[in-house]
């Protein structure tokens, strides 16, 4: 056991100050989700905690929402999941699709071209989201641009690329040259070894970007809040849309089923990787 | 491994794709610069500072020091709860808490806001889980508030960025050789001690690191300030949204954005700074 990190037996104040401060860090992370949670099985309207009563009443209320449609809203709850999943869709395999050839450029050129292109994607992590969801939306609308569903795909588009990146970059870094060389030697042309050696070895590095990319999509709130119209618009704007005045329960249900497909994915991106490479 | 492998030409070749991909983001940046320079508020047309002297008032500068207070004071309890957080991560030998714990760090940064604001309103509202308990309980009479003011925005913000900070941490925390920590301690120093001495200075870099990240995430926060600060916690994301959406000064957007940019870039740049000084130091120590 590490002995200064965190002691299994004795330590005295120091462990209890560590797991104090831990389950602080856990409990702000976990408790809005725990608690939203339950109360989608709450059968009250008002929020009263525990709830007394349980139901699927809000769960209901969702499938309904889905099947029947309401005229008098302008956007319909299924128009706008089906283009959240479309914009997550695009995003995914474009990402993807430009990410693995630059992995396997970045990992086998220079050093020079690798650190200068590293830093180049990693921008759009730091910069402030607020300012993407502006830029692109003065550039859409000064130079009266109709991209449809590009309007919102675009600026997903580079989200997710640093994030994607990562993950191909780390599945890479694990594949020496000599594997391809020895395909070569065999034989076969640069391209075919990269695509039957490299490329399967890459596997899971490139479905953990795919997946990072679906989820990251998928729940984005900030750019898309600046880029939707009437006619392209994604889930997370539509439950704004539907809270702006009043929490409506509703809301809560079709939040768990996202908490759980999130989850499922992240446990699927954890499983791929499993301690090699990092989330981040 | 030979790092030349791939001839520069061919290099550049397979990165094309990826670099059209990012080059709308390029754009966008160049855009918010050009339009933040422009003489109209609502085109682009002519050269002038004017957006920026514009923002030289009280308000905007209440926005500044309020965001520039707001995301330091989450960073700092972002980080002291990082690092036990980090050390038990690293500790837990189940693989199936593990990945418990990774979920419940992960999922505030990506699960979509909203459904996180809803959490938060459920659990501190004037109605909400902490109220009516201490109500019951007979420890208040009149609700707390805690929401739609700076400890709500605090509180989402600490919660958002938390992952950004654990995860390097974890990575840097698996790096240290348990054999450093042995060493302090059959010299005799105890769990503190061996801490400050031989931990802290050993993650520095990382902890910086992350800092600066947490710092600007934060600092350009505007989800968790709308929806959980109300009106009344104005964080530059917000001003800058409400200069869009009701004013259409587009430039004068541009140019708030600008000086949020450069702030956000500024620490980026002196931590990096730091982190590089404080470790050619120690090597030439």
């Amino acid at each position: 056991m590490r002995v200064g990190l965190l002691p299994t037996e004795g330590g005295g104040t120091y462990r209890f100050v560590i797991l104090f401060l831990a389950s602080i860090g856990i409990l702000i992370s976990a408790l809005p989700v725990i608690v939203v949670t339950i109360m989608s099985f709450s059968a009250s309207e008002y929020s009263s905690f525990p709830p007394t009563e349980f139901s699927f009443r809000w769960y209901f209320e969702v499938l309904q929402l889905f099947t029947n449609e309401d005229p008098s809203s302008a956007q319909s709850v299924v128009d706008s999941t089906i283009t959240s999943l479309l914009v997550a869709f695009l995003v995914m395999i474009i990402s993807t699709l430009v990410c693995v050839p630059l992995a396997y450029a970045l990992a086998r050129s220079g050093r020079n071209l690798r650190e200068g292109m590293e830093l180049l994607f990693t921008l759009p992590l730091v910069f402030p989201l607020v300012m993407l969801g502006i830029a692109f939306l003065l550039i859409a609308e000064s130079l009266q641009l109709d991209l449809g569903i590009w309007r919102i795909a675009i600026p997903h588009i580079a989200l997710v690329l640093p994030f994607v990146l990562r993950n191909c970059l780390s599945a890479m870094n694990g594949i020496s040259v000599e594997i391809e060389e020895a395909a070569i030697s065999l034989g076969a042309s640069p391209l075919r070894a990269i695509w039957d050696v490299v490329i399967p070895l890459m596997k899971a590095g490139i479905l953990a970007g795919l997946i990072f990319a679906l989820i990251i999509s998928f729940n984005e709130f900030t750019v898309t809040f600046f880029m939707y119209t009437i006619d392209v618009s994604t889930l997370p704007i539509w439950m704004y849309s539907r809270t702006v005045s009043s929490l409506d329960p509703a809301t809560l249900a079709l939040s768990v089923f996202i908490i759980v497909v999130d989850v499922f994915l992240v446990l699927l991106v954890d499983k791929l990787i499993a301690g090699r490479g990092n989330l981040f | 491994m030979s790092t030349e492998f791939l001839p520069k030409k061919q290099a550049l070749l397979f990165a094309a794709p990826a670099f059209i991909a990012i080059l709308p983001f390029l754009g966008a940046c160049f855009y918010i610069l050009r339009f933040s320079l422009s003489a109209e508020q609502g085109t682009i047309e002519g050269l002038s500072i004017q957006a920026y002297r514009d923002l030289m008032t009280p308000f905007f500068g209440r926005s500044v020091w309020l965001t520039l207070k707001l995301a330091f004071i989450a960073t700092i309890i972002v980080m002291v709860l990082a690092v036990p957080l980090a050390f038990v991560m690293t500790s837990l030998r189940s693989s199936f808490f593990r990945r418990l714990l990774t979920i419940s760090i992960l999922l505030p940064l990506i699960l979509n806001l909203l459904v996180q604001a809803y959490g938060w309103i459920l659990l501190l509202g004037p109605s909400g889980v902490l109220n009516s308990t201490l109500k019951a309980m007979g420890i208040i009479e009149r609700p707390l508030f805690l929401l739609f003011n700076e400890t709500g925005v605090l509180l989402g913000l600490v919660q958002t960025s938390l992952p950004l900070a654990v995860f390097p941490i974890v990575g840097a925390v698996r790096a240290i050789s348990p054999e450093y920590l042995e060493a302090a301690s059959s010299l005799g120093a105890g769990h503190w001690r061996t801490f400050r001495d031989v931990t802290v200075p050993l993650l520095r870099p990382e902890l910086v690191g992350a800092a600066s990240i947490v710092f600007a995430f934060n600092a350009s926060a505007f989800a968790i300030p709308l929806l959980l600060g109300g009106r009344r916690v104005q964080m530059m994301g917000l001003v800058i949204r409400d200069m869009i959406s009701p004013l259409f000064n587009w430039s004068g957007a541009a140019a708030a954005g600008m000086i949020l940019i450069v702030l956000t870039l500024f620490v980026l740049v002196a931590s990096s700074w730091l982190v590089r000084l404080t470790t050619t130091a120690k090597e030439s120590s």
